[in-house]
């Protein structure tokens, strides 16, 4: 963990009609430290990262990020700029094979030299099976993505994202859709690739046990609004979240 | 039915099938990419056709070697795929894909009517006629029939390494992944940091280029002459309507249905000529509303 400030969020505001989804938001993401986002639905918590991540330009504040302030920019020049996504449905190209989808993202990072080469002669392709062997998926390097269960493609949604070689990466909901059986199973998997990857994490996520046992800090989310921040162990027993987000029951 | 005569109609509409397939073909892929339906691709054709003639005209009187033919009509090709094709794609179809499909193909349409003077412009309303290629290559005698090389070996042989070379292209390249993950998703490839845009006009380079080929081709065979873009458009149309859109191989298949369809009305009754491609499609798309070779939808109620 540091106190490196790696984007800073300066006064985001953005409405959708009359729905305040980012009310002034301040907020800084450090590196080293995981961060998992918290808070009923409609909090905003996706608008939050479809900003960060280029999707959505804010009606007014800044995205601080390496100096220079990057909302609105488009997903395109952050992931290049390392910044990337997981979404909450896997993004995947279901016709093309496990490992052609890792190795179309490793071309992306590499800028596309060659453009007449086979994808599977590319240079950096054996960058596909190292981030495979890392996220457990080696055995399903050849298959059809479109015919492996949700789990499984949330990995490989992640090793798309890591072969961008990110250094900031958000993740909507990284288990749901997931059996409840493998999610702790997938995010172990998944947060000792980050941590091997150098990676910095942000995740949006409802699971209290997951967000106890994979972030270093907590922020929860309301109404457009950052309410509470601190270590999962603070949050997670505050009485006033416990009260307002988790609707009494922990 | 004479023997002769069925094999004349067969070659007549293997060729011409060869020369339709290239255009549809590039009308396709476009289609398929970039949902958008060219019209302006019958004026890539008439320009390859125009370029490849005038040029090839200049370039032998002036006493260079015949053979340059073939290779001048891939550089035409080529030239009017990336200078007009390219043009049409970063001015104003690149603002336009949003948009609604109607407002696209009024667009395109607007271009094709531009170009069809700006053809007229730089090369006049006189048919160029410009045949050396065909020459070149001599005749060839089968069952009895004497016909050209060109247009029964040559033109098929080039629309066949056209169809392989585009299927290896897009199956085995890096070029070939971008492409189909952009057509696949747009959305997930972008997010991966791919360049949609760039995408769609190496896509539009392509296709554009194909009709210039086809274009430049046929002028061997032919009077290169005004209105001859907007005949291939329509007919290329059919191709890929009967095909169903996006469908490389189904438009081969198409087209060399279409064309033969076509050269057996003009033996047996000619009056079905001109009527023939459309009755073609007309009977396929009754039954097959998506076209033949169009995957089948999943039922949405």
């Amino acid at each position: 963990m540091t106190d490196q400030v790696m984007m800073d969020v300066q006064g985001l505001e953005i409405r959708f009609g009359g729905v305040v989804a980012a009310a002034g938001i301040n907020f800084q993401i450090y590196e080293g430290r995981n961060l998992a986002i918290i808070g009923p639905n409609g909090a905003g918590k996706t608008t939050f990262l479809n900003m960060c991540t280029g999707y959505l330009k804010p009606h007014a504040g800044k995205i601080i990020y390496e100096g220079e302030d990057v909302a609105g920019i488009g997903p395109r020049k952050l992931v290049k700029k390392g910044v990337a996504r997981a979404f909450q449905i896997p993004q995947l190209f279901a016709e093309h094979s496990v490992r052609e989808n890792i190795l179309m993202a490793v071309a992306a990072a590499s800028g596309y030299e060659a453009p007449l080469t086979r994808l599977e002669d590319i240079s950096g392709a054996s960058e596909a099976d190292r981030i495979l062997e890392m996220l457990k998926c080696s055995n399903l390097a050849e298959r059809p993505v479109q015919e492996l269960p949700e789990g499984q493609r949330k990995l490989i949604d992640i090793g798309v994202a890591l072969a961008l070689k990110p250094r900031l990466l958000f993740l909507d909901e990284p288990t749901s859709g997931v059996a409840s059986t493998e999610k702790f199973a997938i995010l172990e998997i998944i947060a000792e690739a980050l941590e091997e990857e150098n990676v910095t994490s942000v995740f949006v996520e409802h699971d209290e046990g997951i967000v106890e046992r994979f972030a270093d800090e907590v922020a929860v989310w309301n109404r457009g609004e950052v309410l509470y921040r601190g270590t999962p162990q603070d949050i997670l027993t505050h009485p006033d979240v416990i009260r307002d987000v988790m609707g009494g029951h922990v | 039915m004479n023997a002769q005569i069925l094999a004349l109609a067969l070659f007549d509409g293997l060729s011409y099938a060869a020369l339709v397939f290239m255009v549809a073909v590039g009308l396709t892929l476009i289609f398929g990419v970039l949902r958008v339906l060219n019209v302006a691709h019958g004026s890539f054709f008439a320009m390859g056709a125009y370029t490849t003639a005038s040029v090839g005209s200049a370039i032998f009187a002036a006493g260079f070697a015949p053979w340059l033919a073939f290779p001048l009509m891939a550089v035409s090709a080529i030239l009017i795929g990336v200078l007009v094709g390219g043009t049409v794609e970063k001015l104003l179809l690149s603002r336009i894909y949003e948009m609604e499909d109607v407002l696209q193909i009024l667009v395109t349409f607007a271009v094709f009517m531009m170009l069809e003077d700006v053809q007229r412009l730089i090369w006049g309303v006189q048919p160029l006629f410009e045949s050396t290629a065909v020459n070149l290559l001599g005749t060839i005698e089968v069952f009895g029939i004497v016909y050209t090389k060109y247009q029964l070996l040559f033109l098929p042989a080039v629309a066949a390494s056209v169809l392989i070379l585009l299927r290896l292209g897009l199956r085995h390249t890096l070029t070939g992944h971008l492409i189909l993950a952009v057509t696949e998703d747009r959305e997930a490839a972008i997010s991966i940091g791919i360049d949609a845009q760039k995408v769609y006009l190496v896509t539009f380079i392509v296709g554009a280029s194909l009709a210039a080929f086809g274009g430049a081709l046929a002028s061997a065979t032919t009077s290169v002459i005004p209105g001859m873009g907007a005949d291939m458009i329509v007919l290329s149309f059919a191709v890929v309507a009967t095909a169903g859109f996006g469908q490389i191989e189904g438009a081969a298949i198409a087209a060399v249905l279409i064309g033969l369809g076509r050269s057996f009305a003009v033996y047996f009754y000619p009056e079905l000529e001109v009527l023939m491609p459309y009755l073609i499609m007309f009977v396929v798309l009754l039954i097959r509303p998506n076209g033949l070779f169009a995957p089948v939808e999943a039922r949405k109620i």
